[in-house]
């Protein structure tokens, strides 16, 4: 029984990071038509930002002299004292996750901003390489530059739910990943609806004619950037919490692919459709990691599961090039309910237009 | 230092031959091919196989390591790339459709060398190529870097031969330029891209084949050599096959010879962080000569032109 509960409880959690992830590529790729292919940088982002500061920050209020331990031999010793400080004082717990997971946010938008640079000049396949190898640069520098995030031991983050006893801990903690994925989304489905969504649409349409309507390009795709890296970083901040560790090597570009995966199965452009790739994702990711000790075969059913997944993005983009749920034109006033009011007006008044 | 040439050497001619594969390939489906890497790692494992049924040295199934190189990357063209240009799926659809194939045969690549493994009780993961020395007075030369180089210089020669001599080449490249055209002249397009990808796959199977005898391989190996090759093409401009070659000696020198100078004092700077010298090439020449160094000789030319 608790095991299905823990198996809910981790399907949740894993579906919040990557429905953060999947809608943030969404912005950038969906709405604005920027290839993002460093994802993982972005992710690694808010990861390393938690997994380098939590512990250092809290180190003092817990008692430990940083100037006195070796922070990359004893990091998971501070964390786990850390931890234990945190669970007794739960209003600073919940405010060093709520700052470290916005600290994450900012880090993840700055990164944004700078790809911007890149993202206005080159062209989409060379945009998405430099964006590969810059994600791919900041892994190598992560795994050998100690002060880091440890280098390839990796640091352990301070747990800021330590409070609440059992699976109780775990619930809650994918509750409040959920909730703010959930949040996010209203917000980013809020922003594709607005003028701005609509402007990123037309720039991804045809950048030189929103060009000649006066729109300036270069700074909307920046901030298409900084929308979509800022969430992408609270993801990896969040993801950093739940499993409790940073290591550099968890933030390859398979992470990437498998959130381009998500979003152009589900439908690039549409929330629905890149809620939908991650659920499927999600679901057959997870469901696979439990059922790999009960069959036996002589290699990881992982590898199994990568190459369903690939053939099924080349049939996705073959034969249902928008994804599953394609792209719904963009909401605007609804004109027949405009067009009745008026009616209603013209009657309602009776020097109306000759009637 | 004479073994770090060495090292650089050979490292520059697998980088150019798999260049000289990616440019090809760019050039004519205009595809960023992330599973160019994988083209490479299948020529390691088949060369890997047949050395272990066979059991004559690995060079000698070079050859074998072409076929099957070309094979895959000509069957990823007919049953995945083709049919995409096809139905107008832009430049972004391919990137993700190569980095699908990528997974397919990586993932495979990995159960294969897992069962393998299982069955012949021989390693799969982390293997390295028994190499022999050339004796030549009192010089030893591995046999890797005298193989390479001859094996690069012989087959760079012969593309250069087969695209300007013969009138396939000549069909190759007239179909690059403008398909339209050449399809109207007669030239059957498809088929010509189709040989062009078996070359571009074939160079990577060989170079691939060759890469055991330098780094420890494991089906991951492709990949973690695509950037850098991607760095050696973007380099040369991804539109020039003799731009992708000089680009894959550049990089290769620099990332051999970089590393060698930074590990040493002054720097002391960690040997790991040597794919980090090949993204940077990546990062700066996207951001300072997008067009690669082919732009620079064009724009050095240009006060000499304006003087005639």
């Amino acid at each position: 029984m608790i095991d299905i509960i823990r198996l809910l409880v981790d399907i949740i959690a894993f579906y919040a990071i990557y429905l953060l992830l999947s809608i943030s590529l969404n912005v950038e790729y969906g709405y604005a038509g920027i290839p993002n292919f460093g994802k993982a940088l972005f992710f690694a982002a808010g990861g390393f930002v938690v997994g380098s500061l939590t512990s250092r920050l809290l180190a003092p209020l817990a008692g430990i002299d940083l100037h006195q331990v070796n922070f990359k031999i004893y990091n998971v010793l501070i964390a786990t004292k850390v931890s234990q400080y945190l669970s007794g004082n739960i209003l600073l717990a919940l405010t060093a996750f709520i700052a470290m997971i916005i600290l994450g946010a900012i880090m993840g938008g700055l990164l944004g901003v700078v790809a911007s640079y890149p993202a206005i000049r080159l062209r989409e396949d060379y945009l998405a390489i430099t964006l590969l190898a810059a994600g791919e640069l900041a892994r190598i520098i992560a795994r050998n530059y100690d002060p880091l995030i440890c280098g390839t031991l990796g640091v352990s983050v301070p747990d800021p739910f330590a409070w609440l006893p059992g699976i109780q801990r775990s619930i809650v903690q994918a509750g409040i990943m959920m909730s703010i994925a959930v949040m996010v989304w209203l917000l980013v489905e809020r922003i594709a609806r607005s003028p701005f969504g609509r402007l990123l649409r037309a720039i991804r349409e045809d950048e030189r004619a929103a060009e000649v309507y006066g729109k300036n390009v270069a700074s909307i795709r920046m901030r298409a950037l900084l929308i979509g890296s800022s969430i992408a970083g609270l993801a990896g901040a969040i993801y950093a919490f739940y499993v409790g560790s940073v290591h550099a090597d968890d933030y390859t570009p398979i992470r990437t692919f498998i959130v381009w995966v998500m979003v152009v199965l589900g439908g690039a452009g549409n929330n629905a459709g890149a809620a939908l790739g991650s659920l499927v994702y999600v679901l057959s990711d997870r469901i696979i990691m439990q059922v790999k000790y009960y069959i036996t075969v002589p290699f990881d059913i992982n590898y199994l599961s990568y190459m369903a997944f690939g053939t099924l993005l080349i049939l996705v983009l073959m034969y249902r090039p928008k994804g599953i749920l394609p792209e719904k034109p963009s909401l605007t006033i609804d004109f027949s309910k405009v067009i009745s009011r008026l009616r209603e007006e013209a009657e309602a008044s009776p020097e109306g237009s000759g009637g | 230092m004479l073994n770090v040439i060495a090292d650089a050497i050979v490292f520059s001619n697998l980088l150019a031959l798999m260049a000289l594969g990616i440019t090809l390939t760019y050039m004519t489906v205009k595809v960023a091919n992330f599973a160019h890497g994988d083209f490479a790692t299948v020529g390691i494992y088949f060369v890997y196989t047949l050395f272990i049924v066979v059991g004559v040295s690995q060079y000698f199934l070079l050859p074998f390591a072409f076929l099957m190189g070309g094979l895959v990357a000509s069957l990823s063209y007919f049953l995945v790339f083709k049919p995409l240009v096809n139905r107008g799926v832009g430049s972004v659809g391919l990137m993700i459709a190569s980095i699908a194939m990528d997974m397919i045969i990586r993932s495979f690549l990995h159960i294969y060398s897992d069962i393998m493994q299982l069955e012949t009780k021989k390693i799969f993961r982390g293997f390295i190529f028994q190499d022999f020395v050339f004796q030549i007075y009192n010089w030893t030369l591995p046999g890797i870097l005298v193989v390479s180089t001859i094996l690069s210089i012989t087959l760079i020669l012969s593309l250069h031969l087969l695209l300007t001599k013969t009138k396939m080449g000549i069909a190759m490249r007239a179909a690059i330029e403008n398909p339209n055209l050449a399809e109207v002249l007669g030239v059957n397009v498809n088929l010509v891209y189709a040989i062009s990808w078996f070359i571009a796959g074939g160079l990577a199977g060989i170079a691939g084949a060759l890469l055991p005898f330098t780094m420890v391989s494991d089906p991951e190996i492709g990949w973690q050599i695509l950037l850098r090759v991607f760095a050696a093409s973007i380099l040369g401009g991804l539109s020039s096959l003799y731009g992708a070659i000089l680009g894959g000696y550049i990089v290769g020198f620099a990332e051999t010879l970089g590393i060698y100078f930074l590990s040493k004092p002054p720097f002391n700077i960690s040997t790991a962080y040597r794919p980090a010298i090949s993204f940077m090439i990546i990062i700066l020449c996207l951001l300072i000569i997008p067009e690669g160094i082919v732009s620079v000789k064009i724009s050095l030319k240009m006060p000499w032109r304006r003087k005639q």
